[in-house]
Formats: C-alpha cells, structure tokens, sequence
C-alpha cells in the first residue's frame, strides 16, 4: 500500500513535466503559422508564458522542463534557418543563452517562493496544531484525560489509525488508546518517547497505513510527546502539591481533634469517676438527696459522652464522604416532633414553639440523618440561649422547590464575620469553658443539610439569633401518587 | 412461663454481660450468657429461653444471621442491641424475625420496658389477643372495630382502622415501615412509605391531642413506628 502510494506520487509528478512540455509544444503550435510576421523578441515573450505557468503550478522540475522545452523549440522553430538547430547569427546566440538563463532562473525563484509558501502553510498548521492541543492539555485535571487528549490530538494531526500510550511504571498494557478496543498484531509505525524533565514517563505508538512520518512529521511528533510531557509532569506536581496540603491539614485537624476531645472526653469522665468513687465510699453516709444527684450527673455525663462519641461518628462518616443517604418520603412534622421530645426532656426550663403549617408536602430526605440535624440545632439552642427563653421551629414554603427551616433562640448576636465560621468544625464562638461541647454540631447539620442538595446560614435577628436552612422540594412538591383514603 | 422468666443474653463484651446478668438477676429473671453467635445458639436449643438479648456485633457471626437461624425453629422474643448509627442494622434485624431493638449506650427502665411488652406479646400470641386496648383516652376495640376518644366515638376509614389496630396488637414493640405496610397494606407496598406517612398523620389528628407531639403513634426515624399504650 505503501508502496503504491509513492509510486502514485512520483508519476503524478512525471505527468505534470509531460504537461509542461506539452504547453510549450502548444505554444509552438500556435505561434509557428505567424513566425513570419513576429517579431523574434514577442515570440521570446509568448514562450516565458508556459515556463512561468508551469512553474508556478508544477514547482521547480515542471519549470526547469518547460524551459528546456521552450529553448529548443524556440531555436528549432523561430531561429533561422528553420527546422535546425544551427545558430548563425551571433544576436540569436546573444538571445537564445539570455532566454535561457532568464527561464530557468524564474523556474529557480518561482519554485523557491512556492515551496517557501508550502513550508509557511505547514509551520502554520503545525502552530495551529500545537496551540489546540497545549488548550486541551492545560483544560483537564487527571492524567488519563491528558493522555486521552494527547492521543485524540496525535490521531487527528497525523490521521493514524491507532494510538497508545503507555507509562513507565503501570502494567505493560496500554494506559489510554484511542479508538478503544484491542490494538493490531502488527507493531507500530512509529514510537515516540514521553520524555519528562527528570526521567523517562513512557511512550507513544502510533499505527497509520501511509508511509513512516517524515522529518518534519517526526518533529511535530516529538514536539506533541514534549507538551503531553509537560501537562502530565504539571498535573503529578500539582496533586503532589494537593496531597502535601491535605496532609498538613489533615494533620492540623487531628491535633485540634485530639485536643477538644480529649478534653471533653475528660470533663464528663471526672465527673463520673469523682460520684460513683464518692457513693462506693463506705465511709460516708450520703442522704437520699446528694446521692440522687451525684447519680443524675453521672446519667448527663453518660449521655453526653455518647452524644460526643455520635457526633465524632458522623463526622468522619461526612468527611469521608461515607454518608449514605436512605431517603424515602417524611413528614417533617414527625421528624421534628421526636428532635422536640428529646429536646424538652434535655431543657424542661425552655420553651418551644413549632410551627410547620398543615399543607407542607412530604419530603424527600433521609429521615435518621434529619432526625440528628433537628437534634443538634436544638442542642445548640438550648445551650446558647438563656434558660427560660423561647426556642422558635418554622418550616415554610419558599416556593415551588424549596423548603425553608428555621430554628429562632434568644442567644446573644453572633459578630458578623463568624456567621459562616460557626459551621466550621471545632469553632466555638464562646471561650470553650464556658459552654461543653466539641463544636462539631453545626458541622454535622451543615454536611448533612449539604447532602441533601441544601443549605445552611446563621443570621443575626432583630430579637435572637437563627439558623435557617433549605431544603430542595423534589418535583416541585408534586407529592407521590397516594392510594385512595 | 415460669415463675422466673429465663433471660438469654448474647454480647462479645464481658463487661455488658456482667452488668445485665447482675441487674436482671436482681430483678427476679433466670440469666444465662453466651460471648459469641455459635454459644448462643447452643445454649437457645438447649436452654429454651423466654427470651433472647442479641448483640448485633458478634465477631464469630453476623447478629442478624443468628436472629435468621433462631427464626428458623423458635418464636422466642428476640431484642437486638445495636450502636446509634447502624439504623439500616436494626432495619434488617426486625424485619428478619427481632421484635425490638436497644440502642446502646440505653438506659436500665428501657431496657426492662422493652423485655416486659416482648414478653407480653409472647404470652398474648400463645394464649389470645386482648380485645380492647386502652392507651389514655382512646380506647380501640379490636374486635367490635370501633374507636373511643374519651367515651366519643371517633370516626375511621377502613385502612385506617386497620393501621391503628395493627399497630395497638403490637403496643410497645417498634414496627417497621416494611412489616406495617405488608401487614396493613399489601407485600406489593412494602416500599411506599409515603402511605404510612399520610396515614399516620391521619391517624394523629383523629385521635392525638396535639398532633404535632403525639404520645401515642410515635415516629422511630429511619425504622418504623411504635404504639404505646397503656401497660
């Protein structure tokens, strides 16, 4: 196939020197019936006519073969005596020589400029090229989608059949090949090394039936191989560069993490440890009263040890993107009234007030997760707020697809820089002695409100505080389809 | 029954099983112990307890495969204990034959709440079921088919009817969505909870004083619902 392909490529090049010398003879042809009444200068002109045209089509060899052509002709038709190639005058001499050096040196110029033109258009497109792929190289963030862009752009610029790419270090089989599927049994056309800065990354095959690229092919290759280099070296660097920061982070993370709950986990502890010690003392009569009290501390402390270990619990789970939603239909009412009975069971000094207006559709949301959301908001409420005050619920529609809840407590005003803090996780906005707990609440809510396609904010109100969220309402609140009642 | 009910308990932890055998003893049940699935089993054929504290966490044996084996041969009242965020656990072990469940770290009442109703029921389902169940002002008649809030007669649907009384023969026991709406409903319904959500609220506004923090059809989120009525 190949091999045809050349051979096509040299005869095309043969028929168009035939053609060439075909013009001059055309020439000839028509000026040889008026050679009488021509002036010899005018039929020198005619015959630069066929040697430019030739040129300009042809190139080069075209241009030097009409010339010759034309120089014979010239002198075997128009140059006395007639029908020879003999020259008596020394002026047709002089004339014959000029035209021929002038013709050739037009050929020379001619083809030059042509192919100056030709190597223009190919830089140009090898620029093109290169702009379009170092565009798609630096667009896209994991390595196989440079190495496909890579490969799409190789089969594309040198129309092969099939490329490959492999990496240094991955199984032997091919990381990306583009099209997909099995490769061919033959070996490939030409391979192409990806060299990075430091160290071989791996290499290109490239399979096409046309002939083996050629130097200038080769170059582009190599300079496409360089780029695809490049972006893969970049794209390592920059996720080395991430995973140094989440470390750091994480590892930031773990001290604050450590800290607070070590000292939450000590609080209750203490006070578990210095009442059981204290009822265990048989030397000491306890009355009814204190030893009463001594036990509902412990009870507390239990129960808030086992809220902190749940809300370290969940916490991980939402970091670790572990959360599996289990979401069916709920009325959030219902929800809400379990999160409330707990709440008046943990503060009988609050007041709470709900308000969720009869005609709100069900949600769509995972009713254990928003059980803990509605927990913890209270939670916060109630340790914020002064004992006594009113603690608000509200739930409305905002409109077709949103669901809008809010939780209102008369705790002080939050400055206005940490209302997003505050769902940070750890932030406490009060000195940490004050008031226990890990600062983790809030966080919880916010990445499970997140997770429902939600969100969530603090406001400071006129009278109070509140944190407010929304919820997507699926289908715009077109309730699923209900038996007859 | 005996006299002294006999209690079988199955946790990994020593430390449990110390405090339960310590504080049912003292309450007047038979306590026996076993420290992993195969040693509970064992001792359930050999023993025939009146009934079964399973920990969901066993290292030799799924938990929910023990309560499938038990179910195999035994009505025992199985209660399953089992950690806060493990819902879809206690899902999977009610619905393959546990009555109840225990979230641990629990209290000592609940926990003797949950093993009196199981036994209760135990003994109902052997003997007959009570007729009229009273659970403050409402009073269901399960036979007659009629409902009284405070002496009024209150007016149900036929579903409705049948939800409430489903759950009022099971008063005190947790339910799941799934064996609610198989029961009351069809096997074909076993995933609309959104039945059980419209009828519920229904349900709470006939017969709750204050529908919006009911006392009686309580909402168990991510399981089911339990019914409690008067002991």
């Amino acid at each position: 196939m190949r091999q045809a392909w050349s051979f096509l490529q040299s005869e095309w090049r043969f028929l168009l020197v035939v053609l060439s010398v075909l013009s001059t003879l055309l020439v000839t042809a028509l000026l040889v019936p008026m050679r009488e009444s021509l002036e010899l200068a005018i039929v020198v002109l005619a015959y630069m006519l066929p040697v430019g045209i030739s040129t300009a089509l042809g190139g080069f060899v075209p241009g030097v073969a009409a010339s010759l052509a034309s120089f014979l002709l010239l002198n075997y038709f128009f140059i006395p005596p007639y029908g020879t190639f003999q020259v008596h005058h020394p002026q047709h001499i002089l004339m014959l020589v000029g035209f021929l050096i002038l013709s050739t040196s037009i050929s020379q110029l001619v083809g030059r400029m042509k192919e100056g033109l030709a190597t223009a258009r190919a830089r140009e497109n090898e620029a093109t090229r290169l702009y379009e792929l170092s565009v798609d190289l630096s667009g896209v963030q994991s390595e196989n989608d440079i190495l496909n862009n890579l490969a799409r752009h190789l089969t594309e610029t040198f129309q092969a059949e099939r490329v490959e790419i492999l990496l240094v270090g991955e199984q032997s089989s091919p990381v990306v090949s583009w099209p997909n599927g099995p490769g061919p049994e033959t070996p490939p056309t030409t391979v192409t090394s990806l060299q990075g800065a430091q160290r071989l990354l791996g290499e290109i095959r490239l399979w096409r039936e046309e002939k083996p690229p050629n130097p200038a092919e080769d170059r582009l290759m190599r300079t496409f191989a360089s780029q695809g280099a490049l972006a893969l070296e970049r794209n390592r660097l920059a996720s080395a560069a991430t995973r140094a920061r989440v470390l750091e982070e994480s590892d930031q993370m773990k001290g604050a993490l450590l800290s607070s709950v070590s000292h939450e986990l000590r609080t209750p502890l203490a006070t578990i440890k210095a009442s059981v010690s204290s009822l265990r003392d048989n030397t000491f009569d306890w009355d009814a009263a204190a030893r009463s009290d001594l036990l509902a501390a412990i009870e507390e402390e239990t129960d808030s040890l086992n809220q902190l270990v749940g809300n370290l619990l969940s916490m991980s789970r939402i970091e670790a993107g572990a959360l599996k939603l289990e979401r069916q239909w709920n009325d959030l009412s219902e929800i809400v009234a379990v999160a409330l009975k707990h709440a008046r069971s943990v503060s009988p000094s609050h007041q709470f007030e709900v308000d969720i207006p009869e005609e709100l559709p069900l949600i769509f949301v995972d009713d254990a997760l928003m059980a803990q959301v509605f927990n913890n908001l209270f939670s916060n409420s109630i340790k914020y707020s002064p004992p006594g005050s009113l603690i608000n619920f509200k739930a409305r529609r905002k409109d077709a697809d949103t669901l809008l809840v809010q939780m209102i407590n008369q705790g002080p005003a939050v400055p206005d820089e940490n209302l997003e803090r505050i769902f940070d996780k750890f932030h406490r906005v009060t000195a940490a002695d004050r008031i226990t707990g890990t600062g983790l609440g809030l966080s919880i809510c916010k990445g499970i409100v997140e997770a429902h396609q939600g969100r969530i904010w603090a406001e400071n109100l006129l009278e109070g505080f509140s944190i407010q969220f929304t919820l997507p309402v699926p289908a715009g609140g077109k309730p699923p389809d209900l038996p007859d009642v | 029954m005996t006299t002294q009910p006999h209690i079988l308990v199955i946790d990994d932890e020593p430390q449990i099983l110390r405090a339960l055998r310590t504080i049912l003893s003292a309450r007047q049940f038979r306590v026996s112990t076993a420290g992993n699935g195969e040693e509970g089993l064992a001792l359930a054929a050999a023993g025939k307890p009146d009934l079964i504290i399973l920990d969901l966490s066993l290292p030799d044996m799924d938990g929910i495969e023990v309560c499938k084996q038990l179910r195999g041969w035994t009505q025992t009242p199985v209660i399953v204990l089992s950690v806060r965020e493990s819902e879809r656990d206690k899902v999977a072990a009610l619905d393959h034959g546990a009555d109840d469940y225990l979230t641990k770290p629990f209290g000592i009442d609940e926990l003797l709440a949950r093993i009196r109703v199981a036994l209760r029921h135990a003994a109902q389902t052997q003997t007959k079921q009570k007729a009229v169940i009273t659970a403050g002002p409402l009073e269901i008649d399960l036979v007659g088919f009629t409902v009284k809030r405070a002496g009024v007669e209150v007016k149900l649907t036929a579903t409705e009817f049948k939800l409430l009384a489903y759950l009022a023969a099971n008063a005190g026991r947790v339910l799941t969505h799934r064996s609610i709406l198989t029961n009351v409903w069809d096997p074909a319904d076993a995933d609309h909870v959104e039945y059980l959500r419209v009828f519920i609220r229904q349900l709470r506004k006939k017969l709750e004083d204050n529908p919006e923090e009911p006392q009686h059809i309580l909402n168990e989120p991510g399981i089911g619902y339990r019914f409690i009525a008067d002991e």
